[in-house]
């Protein structure tokens, strides 16, 4: 075979590059989105088979997507932002990339701490930042707290990732807001002291560790819990016989919490779909999907995932979200004070 | 040499050039004006250990993977031992690995919790776990090292038969000759591998955050994400840029001196026999095996494994893009380069040559720096111009930033390839009354055919193989290979990877094995 026949398959793709067989769709909503998930797929399609109205996507990077945003300015093509964290959101409604939006059904559906007091953005789930630990070393009691991870007893049992990791600087930005720096440092200085490992590897990564009892507490989010929880995969049958869950408190308040959430772009050309798309997302019938196919714990009250009801009450910390993009610099200056690799 | 220069398309290149190198602009002089609130705690408390882990980090996957590129070259190419033939080639396939499915890969076999790590301490108290600054170390250099490998082996088959027949009649021994004559003869062509590995690692995000090693790429993710400081983090993308710059100056000094062998006499290769054939052969199995058979495995297996939720039409429009963008990514690349490479031929002295140097320095940058530069350069066009729609999220765009970032991978070759030309029979051609770009057309670009189309294989490997770019600047509704793997990944569903990976890994091959064979050729 002549060498270059092996290339023929780059020409003929370069050929149909950009041809879209559905582009001539009326009615569209075009969606910058940080979720990956094939949930949100599905739930775009159920959308769009109720409404007739199509999804346009591009997913990439929180921070990315914001740069995006606003090196487009007003031509920006994008009318609903998704991210997974309220900080970003809070961040896009600072930089005058998000609108206000008036709407009863999101007011009714989603409680007040999870969105926006002037409607920039709306929470669509929350993800609690859990203690993940083995059935048969730790019992339930000591984990009451944050806190309590940080007690000598606990040296080398603790598994954690990077602070890298979002999910682990809005934990540490909610513990500045509601303790302050110095506090908040002592923590992150106390975990570093008592982790099993140096930090590697992903929130499952580190479920997997406490199920081969490299430590024995982790802390992770819980929709990767969940999912680890209700999965079938063979190789993880051990962490499913093994694990177990407590929400620890941080002092007077309840279980920290994240949100996915979404917000209407400033530029949005297409603004009743974006509004209809946000609402439909906080539907019951999306609000279960998220639920169920991803392990998310609802903003609308009602249908929990039963994994998520196996694992006992989530009492969430009504911290005003904004707190968290606000101190989440702070935390991660506290984590590299700390050596929290 | 004659030299005069027809003002117009010398200044049209110009203007070209000057439009690469806005989005380098943007990176390079941020630093000096943008905010960056936080810098003084990057400096502080972040750079230090980022700079030493990194140093670390290159020190160590350059020198093993020098060790294997160069060993594995000089076995191939001055020994005849069972399998060399099947070796020769099959050790460039690793490069068909993206480092950061290498990485995922290993860490699921031998990572804390990895399927072999399991077994092992089942049956011992040993608990292997690769996922260190160690084992990430092993991880990259398995995969890299044919870019040392390619170019060493080219010189050490046909570059220095005369060095080392005099060598052999003086009595020196096979690893004299290798340690005393082959490797400092080749050092040039060793070197430019070095750098290539060393950029490769400096660019790479995925793997490092995954082992949890802090490198200077993720502490301008730090900076920008963590600390919301985009400033800070373009000052820290400008280290990079240094130390890059840095690289480079290495890589050219180690060329000064070179004699280029023009007379490509194949090397006798010496046979091996006994104990010694068995070394040989096992040690280029041993790097294949852990360069591509246990990775590409473990893809083939996970990718094997039925997955309910799976889609094929995804990824084979996923597939399509890929080849489509790697396509028209390589063809604009190349028009450029060979602009460039004819304005370094035949423009006006040293100035084209600054210019030249600084628009290949995209290669430094980690990509998702270089999608800020040309979102930000972009974006001042839009307004600039008044235009109703944006240039961000075209394919157009998408492609720009590709040639933005892998110049410098396009030049490089057809320089090398334009410094073995006479410059006397440029001379004569334009004694003869041709123009420079005639001259150009028919004299020199005849004979850079062969380093055009290496060009081009390799800048469609890399973007097959890259990611950050295609994520961020894409259209609306248009993923390739790597965004799918990227995104899988992201959400820790690390074996749904293994389908999209394993087509990027199939997509890598052909031009990888077109590099090889033309290469092969010239060794003869």
């Amino acid at each position: 075979m002549r060498p270059t026949l092996l290339l023929l398959p780059f020409l003929v793709a370069c050929g149909s590059l950009g041809t879209d067989p559905d582009a001539a769709a009326a009615r569209e909503v075009n969606v910058y989105s940080h979720r990956h998930y094939d949930t949100d797929a599905q739930l775009f399609e159920a959308f769009t088979a109720a409404t007739g109205i199509r999804v346009n996507l591009v997913m990439a990077d929180d921070d990315e997507v914001l740069t995006r945003m606003e090196q487009e300015g007003a031509n920006s093509p994008c009318d609903l932002l998704i991210t997974s964290d309220a900080g970003r959101l809070g961040q896009a409604r600072m930089r005058g990339l998000l609108q206000p939006i008036k709407s009863a059904e999101l007011e009714s559906n989603i409680p007040a701490f999870l969105r926006d007091p002037e409607g920039h953005w709306f929470g669509l789930t929350m993800r609690a930042r859990v203690f993940v630990y083995n059935k048969n070393k730790v019992r339930p009691e000591q984990l009451d707290d944050y806190k309590d991870l940080t007690r000598p007893e606990w040296k080398g049992r603790v598994l954690v990732r990077s602070s890298e990791n979002l999910y682990n600087q809005s934990l540490l930005a909610a513990m500045v807001a509601h303790y302050g720096s110095e506090a908040a440092l002592a923590w992150a200085e106390g975990i570093t002291a008592n982790m099993a490992r140096t930090p590697k590897g992903s929130d499952t990564d580190q479920l997997l560790a406490v199920a081969e009892g490299i430590g024995d507490v982790a802390i992770a989010n819980s929709y990767y819990v969940g999912k680890l929880m209700s999965g079938t995969e063979p190789e993880k049958a051990k962490a499913r016989e093994t694990l177990a869950v407590a929400f620890p408190r941080m002092g007077p308040f309840g279980t920290h919490v994240n949100v996915s959430g979404a917000g209407v772009a400033r530029s949005a050309k297409h603004l009743p779909e974006a509004i209809a798309l946000l609402e439909f997302l906080v539907s019951e019938e999306a609000q279960r999907l998220f639920a169920e196919g991803n392990k998310e714990y609802p903003v609308r009250p009602g249908s929990l995932a039963e994994v998520l009801q196996r694992f006992g009450t989530l009492d969430p910390d009504t911290l005003d979200l904004a707190q968290l993009g606000l101190n989440n610099a702070t935390a991660v200056k506290l984590f590299d004070r700390a050596g929290w690799r | 040499m004659v030299r005069y220069s027809r003002p117009l398309l010398p200044w049209a290149i110009g203007a070209l050039v000057l439009l690469l190198l806005a989005p380098l602009t943007v990176v390079v002089t941020a630093p000096f004006h943008a905010p960056a609130p936080e810098w003084a705690h990057v400096f502080r408390d972040v750079l230090p250990v980022h700079l030493l882990e990194t140093v670390l980090l290159l020190t160590g996957t350059v020198l093993l993977s020098v060790v294997i590129g160069v060993l594995s070259a000089w076995l191939v190419a001055a020994y005849a031992f069972p399998l060399r033939g099947l070796m020769r080639w099959m050790l460039v396939l690793p490069l068909a690995v993206p480092t950061y499915i290498s990485a995922y890969t290993y860490a699921a076999l031998l990572g804390p919790t990895g399927t072999i790590s399991l077994w092992v301490h089942d049956r011992s108290s040993f608990r292997p776990d690769i996922v260190d600054l160690p084992g990430l170390i092993v991880v990259l250099a398995v995969v890299l090292f044919p870019y040392i490998y390619l170019p060493a082996r080219a010189v050490f088959a046909s570059g220095l038969r005369e060095q080392l027949e005099a060598a052999r009649m003086l009595g020196a021994h096979g690893s004299r000759r290798f340690l005393g004559v082959a490797v400092p003869l080749a050092r040039p062509a060793i070197v430019g591998g070095a750098v290539l590995v060393a950029m490769e690692t400096l660019n790479d995000y995925g793997a490092v955050k995954y082992y949890g090693i802090r490198t200077l790429t993720t502490a301008v993710f730090r900076s920008w994400t963590g600390l919301s400081d985009l400033g800070s983090a373009l000052r820290v993308a400008l280290i990079l840029v240094v130390l890059v710059t840095l690289l480079l100056w290495v890589e050219r000094r180690s060329r000064i001196h070179r004699r280029q062998a023009t007379d490509a006499i194949p090397m006798s290769r010496q046979r091996l026999t006994g104990a010694r054939a068995t070394l040989a052969s096992g040690w280029c199995l041993l790097v294949l095996f852990f360069g591509f058979v246990l990775p590409g495995g473990k893809l083939l297996l996970d990718a094997a494994t039925p997955q309910p939720a799976y889609t094929w039409t995804t990824d084979l429009i996923a597939l399509r893009n890929t080849l489509g963008v790697a396509t028209g990514a390589a063809l604009l690349t190349l028009l450029i380069a060979v602009l460039l490479i004819f304005l370094l031929r035949h423009g006006q002295g040293s100035w084209t040559r600054g210019l030249v140097r600084a628009a290949t320095l995209g290669y430094a940058i980690p990509g998702a720096v270089i999608a800020v530069g040309v979102m930000t350069a972009a974006g001042t066009i839009d307004r600039q111009a008044g235009l109703s729609f944006t240039l961000i999220g075209t394919i157009g765009l998408l492609l720009y930033a590709f040639t933005v970032r892998f110049l410098a991978v396009a030049v490089q070759p057809m320089q090398g390839s334009l410094a073995r030309q006479h410059s006397e029979v440029d001379d004569a051609a334009r004694m003869l009354g041709a123009s420079p770009l005639r001259t150009f057309l028919h004299i020199n670009l005849p004979q850079l055919r062969p380093a055009i189309l290496a060009a081009a294989m390799l800048v469609a490997i890399d973007v097959v193989k890259g990611l950050p770019l295609t994520l961020i600047l894409r259209p609306f509704n248009f993923d390739t290979l790597s965004t799918r793997v990227f995104e899988m990944a992201r959400i820790e569903q690390l074996r749904e990877t293994a389908r999209p990976a394993l087509f990027i890994v199939l997509c890598v091959l052909p031009p990888l094995l077109f590099l090889d064979r033309q290469l092969a050729r010239s060794e003869g």
